[in-house]
């Protein structure tokens, strides 16, 4: 393994300063001189046309400036693809879920915005709602768009291999129904933006996760060419996916109300407001049919999907998609069925979360595995290491994985303590469970899917480099700068990274999909490089060697063996910018796929560059009177081809994990009528620290031939692994297999009741 | 809801240095004209999310200075002040020492950060069926003592609470003091929470005993219950069954079963009715051994190690 | 309207404040100090923890006026970039944050943790910062900065 100097290091971030000084400033942290604040008024029916609305009693409270509703959006719609624009800024016609956005109020201060939106006066007509998606899909429910069937919002189908042969061939199959739970990204930093219409054009401080989402949407909404449209990153509070993947109507409302007024204007949701209307993963029924040999070999998997997509399609299409198209990993599978349904319901959205489609049948497929090895009496861990693919390998439908720790990480948790002490502990309700995973690196996208990096040589050495790529707290920034420094042989703080700014810094299709590292990280090499090039002319003449004759390392430019024909590499910055009237040297370079082929209606090919595989062991106690169930322990073993940075990657590890762990045990939307009846901290339970053991990560290194460096995506599939891991637990510790998340204590004392033979009214 | 609000809504702010001051300020005002609050870790929330009717001015109590006390008498008992933080009563000797159950429910609300601004009076005066100290300080017989500008009068605690959120203080009086008799339990009292996280969560059931036994005999006993009735509640009739019988495992889970099926919980979204009143089942027994465990017969220097 | 006089970050301030503004408001809009952070308004994320007089609260739960002749820290008053506090270096080493915005208030209760229990078991430390909710570390690298950091002030470091 090569010796590198920052890679692979267990680098600080590089905004760990201002972040722990609280000088990093968030959306909400920004003011400006006359700026107004908007309030958005929602509606209280699920399922309901919009009669007619009034303002004119908000708009003569003393202090608010405009008031808009759907109409002014002028019938605009947007989603992810053209077919499925089906979501309006503000609703027009109807709503579709409880706390939609109807109007909003532009203000001098929140208090009066607030004030005012109570007086605005909607007339609805409520519609029958419907709130299960197997309900909904049923022929006479409520329609809830007009432009589908049955209220089925996309369907995606995969058919490789022959799984009804195979099952005949099988000596054991189970069908089992499973289903995930209502959960949400759950960050901190509720959505905020600052807006600001002018001659310019628009420019938005926004919480995004990936701004050039927002940016099409607001030049297509707005009409305004793309040049125009400004979207400047501050520190994001995280993402995780879902909402600030996407636009919302604050967005939309407060550039609208600056075009009216010509001054910035503020929005900011609240808490309450982000648990009862933020894009939700999609809660998934999946029918999960397995068969497998005696001896252990999996054979066929067959499943069909029911996802609740809530109001509006979003990214739906592509959620479909990763349901499927990932599930022929981490095991060889020869045949595979896949049929998945996403279902208009009267629900908040459903969209994108860490671990994107895959988390729900990933789940039903490990503790499906689980559940034939204990009826042919084989080990899980056994069952795992037998079916568990090596590299190199190819999927029956066409992804194809270069490395592989799997059957590594899978023998690294066999020797841990706690999985030989399972079954061997004293006290009764602990158990120990196990699960494998993997996910995609480098998101294949529909349209635009390159990432770029710009590098500016400054004539003292000192490096600018723009990427459209975003940190939301996942630490790319710090990646990226580390890549860039390590190719060009010069320290971290020589490389001075521009947060996202759409007017300079280059197009980026967003942080998601595990895609920045790989994607905008390839990006960062080519750009150094050029960079390279271009200074290796200057020194090859310079010295009269040829240009590949020379190594950029420990800030200096050598001949390669002749080191003593260097000199530093602010000095040959300086020389390379001085020469003739001045040279400016900018190094430019973009990621591009291969020329693979990719079918997107059948999930074939690559869904993505590379592949991380994660195996997690968890270990639970469970007490058996009451339920509660508490995880004591996990271990994660993955790979992620070469950790970058541990530090990194061991955080976000352990933070995907116990996002995980509350998926698992504590979290779960309760809805009534389609009103959400726990949208507070208190009773959305997340897990708090003293919920959650310490995480141990564990790098298991493979070096992906294909990653910047070797590496491959990090802490998306920890999060996959967990709630299985959890269960298969739980099952060791209480002889029950829970089927359906969050096992909340209720959930478990009720199961043990029955199994007990003890249950009551 | 169909506006989401950050900001509270107008109203004036009034602190009273004295409590005659206070008679002064709401002299004549109407219940809904104000709002008395310590800590506010209740009221403020409420206000925000615009729960009932916005008062005209909030009154500050913390300003009193008289109130903020913790006080032991030997031979009288225990006199937490209205403006006792719940911090300093979970962190307090004293209450460790004599009434540890209520040490431990104090212990259990919220986090650091509320338990720091929270009162013990507020606990009781928000009047949450699930209210943490609530079952303790019913099991360690508490009462009440409310003042108002014509006088003072002591209220049992089970005679506090009217509902759901709703306390029996008339109009123009506050709670100046929560009493409890000298302790004839001493360290046998103790308080569970059931909660699926540690931390945060409001109790799905919250369960209190306070027992002396002589020779295997149970002498006293009183169990509060939370969360499982329209009010904090004492098991009265499950109490009975214990007092005077002897502390074998099989009279603690009668016991424990007559409590469940004494209370009255309903479903909510922190669980089903039919739950609670099973674990109200277990969680009485446990607290009854639990509580049998800290007796001086046993170890006696273990409680007041807690004490941080 | 009403004047309070306030000591922020060891500063006397003389600010004016509605009645019904909080604390957290006054903090980040009047004075312009916007570590503190608005994460859930209510009082159950933490995000907006500040010292005041000498234990922390929240402050999106404090009304401004009540802060009146009292003293507040926030998170610009532990430490600056210049001379960070030991619990902020050694967030900075262990990697104690991500998206970076529960950090102000985790360093908030950092601190005064470790005024309270100067060599915190992990159990405490757990407890110390329960009341503050981060969505994406999963607090193990949380514990173990607040954890370094009692072990480098015990070493003569500062407190």
């Amino acid at each position: 393994m090569e010796e590198y100097s920052v890679i692979g290091k267990p680098i600080p971030r590089v905004d760990a300063v201002e972040k722990v000084t609280g000088a990093a400033k968030f959306a909400a942290d920004f003011s400006f001189p006359g700026m107004l604040w908007c309030k958005i008024l929602r509606s209280p029916y699920a399922h309901a046309r919009i009669l007619n609305i009034d303002t004119s009693r908000a708009e003569r409270l003393p202090g608010v400036k405009a008031v808009c509703t759907g109409k002014n959006f002028n019938g605009w719609t947007w989603g992810f693809m053209p077919q499925t624009r089906d979501e309006p800024p503000l609703a027009v016609d109807k709503v579709r879920y409880m706390a939609e956005a109807v109007a909003a109020v532009a203000a001098i201060d929140e208090e009066t915005a607030e004030q005012a939106t109570e007086l605005i006066r909607v007339d609805y007509e409520e519609l029958p709602g419907v709130f299960d998606p197997e309900e909904a899909m049923k022929p006479g429910a409520p329609v809830i768009h007009d432009y589908v069937q049955n209220n089925q919002s996309w369907e995606f189908h995969m058919d490789y291999g022959d799984v009804d042969k195979a099952f005949g061939e099988s000596d054991i199959v189970r069908e089992d129904r499973f289903e995930t739970g209502k959960v949400v990204t759950g960050y901190l930093e509720p959505p905020s933006a600052v807006a600001m219409y002018d001659a310019n054009g628009i420019t938005l401080w926004g919480a995004k996760q990936s701004p050039y989402f927002v940016y099409r949407h607001l030049a297509a909404c707005f009409n305004l060419p793309l040049n125009k449209i400004r979207v400047i990153q501050p520190f994001v509070g995280a993402g995780f996916g879902g909402t600030k993947n996407d636009s919302v109507a604050g967005d939309f409302c407060s550039v609208l109300f600056s075009k009216w007024t010509g001054r910035p204007v503020k929005f900011a949701y609240s808490m309450e407001e982000v648990l009862t209307t933020a894009r939700r993963r999609h809660n998934m029924i999946v029918f999960s049919k397995m068969g497998m040999k005696k001896d252990g070999t999996l054979l066929a998997l067959q499943q069909k999907i029911i996802a609740e997509g809530g109001a509006y399609t979003a990214i739906g299409p592509l959620t479909m998609y990763l349901t499927g198209a990932m599930t022929t990993l981490p095991y060889n599978l020869p045949n595979f069925r896949h049929d998945a349904y996403r279902i208009f319901t009267n629900h908040p959205v459903s969209a994108a979360m860490r671990g994107h489609g895959v988390t729900h049948t990933r789940f039903a497929a490990e503790i499906q595995m689980d559940m034939i090895a204990e009826e042919l009496g084989i080990d899980p861990m056994d069952i795992r290491l037998k079916n568990a693919v090596k590299a190199p390998h190819e999927t029956i439908n066409g992804v194809t994985v270069k490395s592989c720790g799997l059957t590594e990480g899978l023998e690294t948790l066999r020797n841990t303590e706690s999985w030989q002490l399972r079954g061997k502990r004293a006290t009764s309700g602990r158990g120990v469970g196990l699960a494998a995973a993997s996910y995609l690196g480098g998101a294949r996208q529909l349209g635009h899917q390159s990432c770029a990096a710009l590098l500016r040589l400054c004539e003292d050495g000192t490096v600018n480099y723009l990427t459209g790529a975003t940190d939301c707290g996942q630490g790319s920034d710090t990646v990226l700068v580390q890549m860039v420094a390590e190719e060009l042989g010069i320290r971290m703080e020589d490389v001075n990274i521009k947060r996202v700014d759409t007017a300079v810094t280059p197009c980026d299709p967003g942080s998601y999909g595990s895609r920045v590292t790989i994607l905008a990280g390839a990006a960062a090499q080519k750009a150094a490089r050029d960079i390279k090039r271009q200074l290796s002319e200057f020194a090859a003449r310079e010295w009269k060697v040829q240009p590949d004759e020379l190594v950029f390392r420990g800030g200096k430019v050598f001949v390669k063996d002749h080191p003593d024909r260097s000199m530093p590499f602010s000095k040959l910055a300086k020389i390379a910018c001085y020469s003739g009237s001045g040279a400016v040297i900018l190094g430019r370079g973009y990621s591009q796929y291969g020329l693979e082929r990719y079918d997107w209606d059948k999930g074939l090919g690559n869904p993505g560059t590379s592949y991380s595989f994660t195996a997690q062991l968890a270990e639970v106690q469970v007490d058996l009177e009451t339920g509660v169930a508490r995880c004591e322990d996990t271990i994660l073993a993955h790979d992620c081809g070469r950790p970058l940075n541990p530090l990194n990657v061991h955080s976000q590890n352990q933070g995907g994990a116990v996002q995980g762990l509350g998926q698992a045990l504590y979290e779960g939307f309760i809805m009534d009528q389609g009103k959400t009846r726990n949208p507070t901290l208190t009773h959305y339970k997340m897990p708090l620290s003293t919920d959650v053991p310490r995480v141990e990560v564990i790098d298991i290194i493979t070096e992906d031939p294909d990653g910047p460096f070797g590496a491959k995506e990090a802490s998306e599939g920890c999060i996959v692994s967990t709630p299985p891991a959890v269960v298969s637990a739980l099952k060791d510790a209480t002889g029950i297999w829970f089927k359906t998340l969050p096992v909340t204590p209720e959930k478990i004392y009720w199961a043990l009741q029955e199994k007990n033979g003890t249950k009551s009214g | 809801m169909t506006t989401f609000y950050r900001r509270l809504p107008k109203f004036d702010y009034m602190s009273p240095k004295s409590l005659s001051e206070l008679w002064e300020m709401i002299r004549g005002a109407n219940g809904a004209d104000y709002k008395v609050f310590a800590g506010g870790t209740d009221v403020i929330p409420n206000l925000k999310r615009r729960k009932g009717e916005v008062p005209k001015a909030l009154i500050d109590l913390k300003g009193i200075e008289e109130l903020d006390y913790i006080r032991y008498d030997a031979g009288v008992g225990l006199a937490i002040g209205a403006l006792a933080s719940v911090h300093a009563v979970a962190r307090s000797c004293l209450v460790w020492e004599h009434y540890p159950a209520l040490a431990m429910a104090a212990g259990k609300i919220g986090a650091t950060q509320i338990q720091h601004r929270a009162t013990v009076a507020g606990n009781i005066c928000n009047a949450a069926p699930s209210a943490d100290t609530a079952p303790a300080l019913l099991a360690l017989d508490a009462s009440v003592r409310c003042a108002s500008s014509t006088g003072e009068r002591t209220v049992p605690l089970k005679d506090f609470f009217a509902g759901p959120l709703q306390n029996t203080l008339s109009n123009g009086e506050i709670v100046t003091a929560i009493l409890l008799p000298e302790s004839t339990t001493g360290p046998g009292s103790c308080y569970i929470k059931l909660s699926p996280r540690h931390t945060l969560d409001l109790a799905v059931v919250g369960v209190a005993t306070s027992l002396s036994t002589a020779d295997g005999t149970c002498e006293q006993i009183r169990i509060g219950l939370g969360a499982v009735a329209p009010t904090p509640i004492r098991a009265l009739a499950a109490e009975s069954t214990l007092c005077g019988a002897r502390l074998s495992q099989e009279n603690i889970e009668r016991t424990a079963r007559a409590a469940a099926e004494e209370c009255r919980p309903r479903d909510s979204i922190r669980g089903s009715a039919a739950y609670r009143r099973a674990m109200v089942g277990v969680l009485v027994a446990r607290a009854i051994r639990q509580s049998m465990a800290a007796l001086p017969s046993r170890n006696t220097s273990q409680k007041l190690g807690d004490c941080r | 309207m009403r004047q309070i006089e306030v000591t922020v970050n060891g500063k006397q301030e003389k600010i004016e404040v509605r009645p019904s503004e909080t604390l957290l408001e006054m903090i980040r809009e009047k004075l312009h100090l916007t570590g503190a952070k608005e994460g859930c308004g209510m009082g159950e994320c933490g995000a907006c923890t500040v010292i005041m007089n000498g234990v922390t609260v929240n402050s999106c739960l404090v009304l401004a006026v009540e802060a009146d002749g009292k003293s507040i820290v926030t998170v610009e008053g532990v430490g600056s970039k210049e001379k960070l506090h030991p619990v902020q270096q050694a967030f900075v080493e262990h990697s104690g944050m991500q998206c970076g915005f529960c950090t102000p208030g985790m360093i908030v209760s950092g601190t005064y943790l470790l005024k309270k229990h100067p060599q915190p078991t992990e159990q405490q430390i757990r407890e110390g910062i329960a009341g503050n909710f981060c969505r994406c570390t999963g607090y193990t690298k949380i514990i173990e900065s607040i954890g370094a950091a009692a072990g480098n002030m015990s070493e003569g470091g500062e407190s």
